[in-house]
């Protein structure tokens, strides 16, 4: 202890203090106070003391001064440096961009106002075309109804001017007393047609259609079936060498094996 | 004195705020202690100017040396202290100082400084007075000549033609004499 108090009474931390050791010393000096708590109180005592020394000895700066060398600190700190991104030179290129992208705009809407005109008249000429395509269709089944009722007539004048086909009236029954048709009988190779042109039967549905029947020795004698829509007019049966009568039932679509008498519609007897 | 709010931190925040380069640390650093280290700088280099410019250098190398700190060693006003001092003693010893200024070599400006210190001291310094009747004018010449005048304590003993161990017990007495006023 004696010897920390004779460091201390030395003067040296003074000299410490007053910054006039050299390196070397003043690293003596600081080992010394940490290793020993009253050298380093009496270094702050010290420094305490020079610190009340110089602010009672203080020159105020001046205001100016004040501000020039507090806006160093400012300067060198605070505001960071706005760089542009771009160049100026690229503002000319967003200018012409922006007048471009305007001149889009405005192409697209007048694009869009003749696309909906358009579109309107595409709706105007397609109905025109459904009422077009329909009366069409109507001049077409009007002329095929002719054409089919012309072949139905020439075959009618064609049957009553030749002398090897026989006609057979088939007139109508109880069920439908307003029922008719024709049955063309060729004398010589025995084959049968019909005219449907020239037949009125009751109408049939989808289920049903019409069956020719030859009535040989009391027993009917299949000729085939015939529908209410047939392409042709002219229609070929089965050949039959010999029959008495011909009628023609309704049966169910693709025919029966013996007739539905009840379901019978025209019936007509052979007169040759 | 300018009417903007002064600030003051505790020497700890003062410190830490120094580190992280916070520039309210410059501020507070000026508000409390720009007065006394101008002192010091003024009575090492008696042209106003100068001292103004130097007093400007410290506080930049007190910023930029703020990492070099080391509170164990000691209080962060000694270590400023130090900068000023230093940063003064170099510029009165540079030669286009003494060119310029025609000034004297240190060892020969005892005169020329105790002729501008009335000047500079009677002007400026506060509390002046209180200082000369409390400290022994032996112990005062010897203290402001280490302390404020840049000398060291060997020129401080060849200038007053005094022993060397003399010196140093006068800045010790002149130091337990400040310590008695102000603790």
């Amino acid at each position: 202890m004696e010897e920390v108090k004779a460091y201390i009474e030395s003067g040296i931390l003074e000299l410490y203090v007053l910054g006039q050791l050299t390196a070397t010393e003043c690293s003596e000096v600081e080992a010394m106070a940490s290793k020993h708590a009253e050298v380093k109180a009496e270094i702050t005592a010290i420094e305490l003391a020079m610190e009340a020394y110089a602010l009672e000895n203080a020159i105020a700066p001046s205001a100016a001064l004040q501000d020039k060398i507090l806006a160093q600190f400012t300067e060198t700190v605070a505001e960071p440096i706005v760089v542009p991104l771009y160049e100026v030179k690229n503002d000319v290129r967003i200018k012409t961009l922006r007048y471009a992208l305007v001149a889009c705009v405005a192409l697209l809407v007048i694009s869009v106002a003749a696309l909906f005109s358009v579109y309107n008249q595409l709706k105007v000429a397609n109905n025109q075309i459904v009422s077009l395509s329909s009366e069409k269709d109507k001049f077409a089944s009007t002329v095929s109804k002719l054409q089919f009722d012309n072949a139905g007539m020439q075959n009618q004048i064609d049957m009553t001017e030749t002398t090897e086909w026989a006609t057979v009236k088939l007139a109508g029954v109880a069920n439908s007393p307003k029922a008719k048709m024709l049955v063309y009988w060729n004398k010589k190779n025995k084959s049968i047609l019909i005219n449907h042109s020239a037949m009125d039967l009751p109408k049939t549905d989808k289920a049903h259609e019409y069956q020719l029947w030859a009535l040989v020795d009391g027993k009917p004698v299949s000729l085939g079936v015939f529908g209410d829509n047939a392409k042709d007019a002219v229609q070929q049966m089965e050949t039959i060498p010999r029959a008495q009568a011909f009628a023609v039932t309704i049966e169910p679509t693709g025919g029966s094996v013996n007739p539905t008498m009840e379901k019978m519609v025209v019936m007509g007897g052979v007169t040759i | 004195m300018a009417l903007a709010k002064k600030i003051s931190l505790s020497e700890e925040e003062l410190v830490n705020a120094l580190k992280r380069q916070d520039t309210i640390a410059i501020k507070a650093l000026y508000d409390m202690y720009s007065g006394a280290l101008l002192g010091v700088i003024s009575r090492i280099v008696l042209h106003t100017e100068v001292a103004e410019d130097l007093l400007q250098e410290t506080f930049v190398k007190i910023w930029n040396s703020a990492g070099g700190y080391d509170s164990s060693k000691g209080r962060l006003f000694t270590w400023m202290m130090n900068i000023a001092r230093n940063l003064s003693i170099d510029k009165l010893r540079s030669k286009d100082f003494k060119n310029s200024n025609k000034n004297q070599d240190i060892e020969n400006n005892v005169d020329f400084i105790d002729e501008q210190k009335k000047v500079s001291f009677n002007s400026d310094v506060l509390g002046l007075k209180d200082m000369v009747t409390l400290l022994k004018p032996e112990f005062k010449d010897v203290l402001d000549m280490v302390y404020f005048k840049g000398y060291t304590h060997v020129e401080t003993a060849e200038e007053l033609n005094l022993p060397l161990g003399t010196v140093k017990t006068r800045v010790r007495m002149a130091i337990l004499e400040l310590r008695k006023k102000f603790n």
